[in-house]
């Protein structure tokens, strides 16, 4: 088991199960996650890269490496999580290199990279929108 | 004379547009990096940088927009 493999094991699910909308959905990864990514970065125009995950942090759809979106996700979800005293809706991260959105809804989540300067409420009203979608269909 | 009133128009146009680039050329030289996490009752709370969670915050963040790299030029 390599250390990336063991570091979910231990953590991913735990964060991934302690999401703030606790009703976990089930959703295969496929088209349909494909699909709720592609329509998330056509109604973006600033975004960069975006993952699409389950309930266990199990990656359903990303643009690019799977693993290391779920890896990510995770320890931003897990440090977000140790920040306050329950687990969080949503994170949004604001540098001088880009933004970082994520956001749990409908017993899934959704991790988005964007430019500088987009608009946080649209960028969370579209990935809420993308999540309910998906798992409506799920 | 009065003013023509299309110019009128125009102008007002023309001023309203200019406090809009304004707004939007403070807003990118005023904001400052952060890191805001919001929760399910509608609290939502600042991370300081130079607190723990928010330095974790800011490398985690590093590494999705490095691993999400830039976006190519249409």
């Amino acid at each position: 088991m390599t250390v990336i493999q063991e570091a979910r094991a231990r953590d991913t699910v735990g964060i991934f199960t302690d999401m703030a909308d606790a009703t976990a959905t089930e959703v295969a990864p496929g088209d349909g996650a494909e699909a709720a990514l592609a329509f998330l970065t056509e109604m973006s125009p600033d975004l960069r890269g975006a993952a699409i995950l389950d309930s266990a942090g199990t990656v359903l759809a990303a643009a690019g490496e799977g693993e290391r979106w779920a890896e990510d996700a995770a320890t931003l979800f897990g440090v977000a999580d140790g920040a306050g005293p329950e687990p969080v809706e949503q994170v949004h991260v604001a540098t001088e290199q880009g933004e970082v959105f994520a956001l749990r809804h409908a017993g899934l989540a959704a991790v988005a990279v964007t430019d500088r300067f987009a608009l946080a409420s649209l960028m969370f009203f579209d990935m809420r929108a993308t999540l309910r979608e998906l798992a409506k269909e799920g | 004379m009065a003013p023509k009133p299309h110019r009128v128009l125009l102008e007002r146009m023309s001023g309203y547009a200019d406090e809009a680039a304004a707004y939007m050329r403070r807003r990118r030289v005023a904001r400052r990096p952060f890191a805001r996490l919001y929760y399910p009752n509608g609290r939502s709370s600042d991370q300081a940088d130079d607190s723990t969670a928010g330095a974790e915050l800011f490398v985690a963040a590093g590494r999705l927009i490095e691993l999400a790299g830039k976006r190519p030029k249409e």
